[in-house]
């Protein structure tokens, strides 16, 4: 996975490249727009990390040229500038995340890689979380490249869960996604089926239970 | 406000002095010429009456005399021929007929002399036993004028009233807002004599809003400056301490790293409070926020934090919603928990919640850690105070923050131990009347 850095702080740039790359991934960067756009047109990446206070054209100017150009390329925008209208701005543009400076460098990885996940589901229709690789065209689960057998119902929450990977599916979402199947279920009866996926997920993945609210899905760290 | 209430009633009382002698002499002068004139045409009446009776006994008209009238005839050259031998004549005047006025015998007599070439008739009248018909015109007069009087000054107090309307509409106005409300005053309906004062009281706001906004400004762009090289220098601290080299260090550079997080925590604090404070958040960005997704925000937010703290971190939602500015109810709670999280042990539990309490939306945070002792819970909502011999590291801006939000959005504050009498529960009740979006939930 190679990641495009446009960030012109120095000590910035050197410190997600050296983080990235400790997550396993291949970092490049660039100090300013045209240098990413050499960048871009040389070689294939598959995020671009952009900073908005560039010298010369600013980051949301040079995304503006990207999406005008048709690149599908996912973005990130990293700024110290959280304004709402920024962060509209941005995501109208075509930016697919939005991260505030100072961030974690777990969350950094976490982003990215949930990014790149999404881009991949796009253009192949698998999913790939940890160790599960998940063929939602095929409706078929994988766990350390063997095939998992799942029910229906199952495979609904597994389905609802890694689409929304990192993020809290509240149980009521996850009746929603069961339920339309067939016929109504209770929230006790949707405890029931998210404990036989994680027995049949094992150790692949993380699967939390947010008390009140619902479960999230995590790679492990 | 009982001041201002003084001040109102006192121009009104200051028009009314000044009404009220001129007035009053204006009613003197006018009974003064009322009773002067009606006590002429009075006279004229009467002495109309004697000169009648002049007339009839100069030609001889058979008479009775009525009472308290005398009379007496004389030829022109003065010999009496009947009546009051001792009743005078009235002096000659330009016509025929003339009057005057005379004393017999200690009374006051009215005259009327008739002159015709034969003969001089006098007619007299006791002036007493004439109707004090003047009188009458007079305590008339006085009680019409009293009662205008009277109605002048309570028009002049009911329309002082009505003038000083646009004056107390422009202090209600002003009453009704917050300390941080610096819109300027609607100055369309006010009258042009107030419009100065409003528009001096807006320049004032103005100014105001101008001043807070260039510290604001300041604020918010110095936090904005630090976050860059924070961001460098937390990123490499994350990075090094990650290498297998720096296992030796490995102590100093988590001091470092805390250090450098602190300032980091500091720099953000330093911007919400920028944030919360600036007068233009008022009215920008306040719309219906449903609490649900705000608190399912700041929990998915915080999941990993409360994973790494060994803290079971969890939700209790009723649907509710609430007019607000959603970026500073994510300050607000976002503070709250930070706060629930540093000063709860590992294992313990944080809960946030929302919903309705009598129908006044409300947010809450509420952990089972060491609680804050009843007489410091007033002090931690001050800027920069920390209780003395906490062992979490802070700035102490957080409850400022939260206490700051939760004004602005004109709700209120209050910290009470959590279930058992343990921990903390910090409640933001909203004091929005939200009956009617709580039927449409």
């Amino acid at each position: 996975m190679r990641i495009l850095v446009v960030e012109d702080d120095f000590l910035v740039a050197d410190a997600i490249r050296r983080g990235l790359c400790m997550s396993g991934f291949a970092v490049d960067c660039a100090s300013d727009a045209e240098a990413a756009a050499a960048a871009l047109a040389a070689e294939h990446f598959d995020l671009a990390l952009l900073d908005i206070a560039l010298p010369g054209a600013d980051g949301l100017t040079f995304l503006r040229r990207l999406r005008n150009a048709g690149t599908h390329l996912p973005v990130m925008i990293l700024t110290a500038r959280e304004t709402l209208a920024t962060k509209v701005q941005a995501l109208d543009l075509g930016a697919d995340d939005f991260l505030v400076k100072p961030f974690e460098q777990t969350e950094l990885a976490a982003r990215c890689r949930a990014l790149i996940r999404r881009s991949n589901l796009k253009s192949s229709g698998q999913l790939t979380l940890g160790k599960l690789r998940i063929d939602i065209t095929g409706r078929q689960l994988y766990v350390n490249s063997e095939p998992v057998e799942l029910t229906n119902r199952e495979w609904l929450i597994v389905e609802c869960l890694a689409l929304n990977a990192g993020r809290i599916v509240t149980k009521e979402r996850l009746q929603q996604a069961v339920a339309s199947w067939d016929q109504a279920i209770t929230p006790n009866a949707v405890e029931v089926h998210v404990s036989r996926v994680r027995a049949k997920l094992g150790d692949s993945v993380v699967l939390r239970a947010v008390r009140g609210l619902g479960y999230r899905l995590d790679e492990p760290r | 406000m009982s001041a201002s209430t003084a001040s109102v009633t006192s121009i009104r009382r200051r028009l009314l002095l000044f009404l009220l002698p001129p007035l009053t002499l204006l009613m003197l002068v006018g009974v003064f010429l009322n009773y002067r004139t009606a006590t002429l045409f009075v006279r004229a009446a009467y002495d109309q009456k004697l000169a009648d009776m002049a007339r009839a006994y100069a030609a001889q008209t058979p008479l009775v005399t009525p009472a308290g009238i005398l009379f007496s005839i004389a030829t022109p050259g003065g010999q009496r021929t009947a009546g009051n031998a001792r009743l005078p004549q009235a002096a000659a005047g330009s016509s025929l007929l003339s009057y005057g006025d005379a004393s017999l015998d200690g009374h006051d007599l009215r005259l009327a002399t008739y002159r015709t070439p034969t003969a001089v008739v006098t007619v007299a009248e006791y002036q007493e036993s004439r109707p004090h018909l003047g009188r009458f015109i007079l305590a008339g007069n006085w009680l019409v004028d009293f009662i205008q009087l009277d109605v002048t000054l309570l028009i002049a107090w009911i329309a002082v009233y009505f003038g000083l309307k646009p004056l107390i509409q422009v202090r209600r106005q002003i009453e009704a807002r917050s300390a941080r409300e610096l819109r300027p005053l609607d100055a369309t309906s006010v009258p042009t004599e107030v419009r100065p004062l409003v528009d001096a009281l807006n320049l004032l706001f103005e100014m105001l809003t101008g001043a807070a906004q260039a510290q604001s400004r300041f604020v918010a762009d110095t936090a904005h400056q630090l976050r860059t090289p924070i961001a460098g220098l937390l990123g490499s601290l994350q990075v090094l301490m990650r290498e297998p080299a720096a296992a030796p260090l490995q102590s100093r550079l988590t001091l470092l790293y805390e250090g450098v997080a602190t300032l980091s925590h500091s720099a953000n604090q330093l911007l919400a409070l920028a944030r919360a404070d600036s007068a233009t958040s008022l009215t920008d960005g306040f719309r219906r926020t449903d609490l649900k997704t705000v608190v399912e925000r700041i929990v998915e937010r915080n999941v990993d934090r409360a994973v790494e703290c060994g803290l079971d971190l969890g939700a209790e939602c009723s649907p509710a919603s609430v007019n607000a500015n959603a970026r500073l109810l994510d300050d607000l709670l976002g503070n709250l928990m930070d706060n629930a999280f540093k000063y709860t042990p590992s294992g313990g539990r944080v809960t946030v919640r929302c919903g309705y309490e009598a129908s006044h939306p409300y947010l809450e945070v509420e952990d089972d850690g060491p609680g804050i002792p009843e007489a410091q819970r007033p002090r931690v909502l001050e800027r920069f105070y920390r209780i003395p011999g906490s062992p979490a590291s802070g700035c102490g801006l957080g409850l400022a923050i939260v206490d700051e939000i939760a004004r602005q959005h004109d709700a209120r504050l209050s910290i009470e131990a959590g279930a058992e009498g343990r921990g903390t529960r910090i409640r933001v009740l909203f004091n929005h009347s939200t009956a009617e979006t709580h039927v449409a939930d």
